[in-house]
């Protein structure tokens, strides 16, 4: 597994030094960044949320917390947006 | 229900939303000091209490029909109908599936009560207030089964359900010998081996489902133990095997045959058993006191703790929605005991051992 991974980080090395151009331009592929993070906290906050709303359902004072519990992951993709002005 | 249950089974489980009601309802549960208050009341000034409670509703809506432990009883019945109803509604996918599993117990308990009022001739409103709504029946089957006519009616609706076959092998015994006892073997006995049903063979061992089948053979297991401390205390002249339920690990049917007929024998093969260690203490009673009602009482206790436990420990799986259905039933079952108790005058010291708590 190891030495396999060591083969594809000389051959990307390699790659660089040789000066060929990138696969895709660098702001697509911080735009995928930022794309793939979404999604990652769209799932996160599958789960957060129906638990969430059967938390309300049954006591209507946890509103508050069950929003707030939600949307944290949401701060994956306000991170994820740093890359945009990065890059 | 069936139409709504086979929908249900082809979705994906939802276990986030189920678990976080769950959880909430398992706390509002009544704890230690509710009951020591309630065992020092009298029979009035529980139903009191319990209308101030959860059971606001259900007292209230039978309050004008009933009176006294009576109205305690249907209250406690119906409120449990409805919680573990909300259970099955609320529950998609594979956790639809474990759950209406086991509260087919009370399917097995409707129709035990359907078949029982047509045996007595009692009529139908007496029978319909003793039923626990709770199981994967739907209420239409429910009613056509309070409006059959006779037992062969009740044999012949249910047909299309686990209980069809054995209930019509056991209606020709029972037309010989006019008990009643076949037919209560029979759906018994297609409960409990259905409860193992279709499940996964080799499931992994530490995972949640590989726990909850654990748990299902652990309650066949005890099943079978009550049954054989029963027969072996009682010294009756019955054949074990015809009680013997399969799929549980403790017992194969000639060992249970075997240990059935000596108590002592039984008493260390359970002591040998995986169940030893958290048995220990109630084997230890069982053995000085020879009191069985106790021994129950330590079983009802070992299977709560260690349900909690897995709840714990998994809590993204089928293991909390199970603690809570223990919890809840053993509640149910222990206001009902103060409530008889206290009927029949006992003090407070007796009905608390009568008590399942943690």
């Amino acid at each position: 597994m190891i030495e396999t991974i060591a083969l594809v980080v000389n051959a990307v090395l390699q790659e660089g030094t040789t000066g060929a151009a990138p696969a895709i331009p660098a702001s697509a592929a911080a735009a995928l960044a930022v794309g793939l993070a979404a999604l990652g906290s769209g799932y996160a906050e599958r789960g957060i949320g129906a638990a969430a709303v059967g938390a309300i359902a049954e006591d209507d004072s946890m509103f508050g917390r069950g929003l707030i519990l939600t949307v944290l992951p949401e701060t994956l993709v306000i991170l994820a947006l740093v890359v945009v002005f990065v890059v | 229900m069936s139409s709504q249950g086979t929908a249900k089974r082809g979705r994906s489980s939802n276990y986030e939303y189920v678990i976080a009601r769950v959880r909430s309802r398992r706390a509002s549960l009544f704890d230690d000091d509710d009951y020591r208050k309630l065992v020092r009341m009298g029979t009035g000034e529980i139903a009191r209490f319990m209308e101030e409670t959860e059971y606001e509703s259900e007292m209230n809506a039978l309050g004008s029909r009933y009176s006294g432990v009576d109205l305690v009883e249907y209250a406690l019945n119906r409120n449990l109908a409805k919680h573990f109803e909300d259970l099955l509604r609320w529950s998609e996918g594979a956790l639809y599936d474990y759950i209406a599993r086991y509260l087919r117990k009370f399917d097995v308990w409707n129709v035990k009560t359907v078949i029982r009022g047509l045996y007595a001739g009692s009529d139908a409103t007496e029978v319909e207030d003793d039923l626990i709504r709770a199981g994967e029946f739907s209420e239409r089957r429910i009613d056509q089964l309070l409006n059959a006519g006779s037992i062969e009616d009740v044999v012949e609706q249910l047909d299309d359900t686990i209980f069809g076959d054995p209930l019509a092998a056991a209606y020709e015994i029972y037309e010989e010998t006019e008990v009643l006892v076949p037919l209560e073997n029979a759906i018994d006995r297609a409960f409990y081996e259905t409860l193992l049903d279709g499940l996964p063979d080799n499931p992994e061992i530490d995972s949640p489902t590989g726990l909850y089948i654990e748990f299902l053979e652990a309650e066949v297991d005890f099943r079978n133990l009550r049954n054989a401390l029963r027969l072996a205390r009682s010294g009756a002249d019955v054949d074990p095997s015809e009680y013997y339920i399969e799929g549980g690990k403790l017992f194969d049917e000639q060992s249970l045959a075997q240990l059935a007929s000596n108590f002592d024998g039984l008493v260390a093969a359970v002591r040998e058993s995986t169940y030893g260690d958290d048995l220990d203490q109630a084997l230890g009673d069982l053995e000085d006191a020879e009191n069985l009602v106790e021994f129950e009482r330590a079983l009802d206790a070992a299977l709560l703790e260690y349900a909690d436990k897995l709840s714990n420990r998994y809590p993204l799986s089928v293991c909390p929605v199970l603690s809570y259905i223990l919890a809840k039933e053993r509640e149910v079952d222990n206001i009902r005991a103060i409530a008889r108790g206290r009927e029949a005058g006992l003090g407070p010291d007796e009905i608390e051992q009568e008590l399942v708590i943690l």
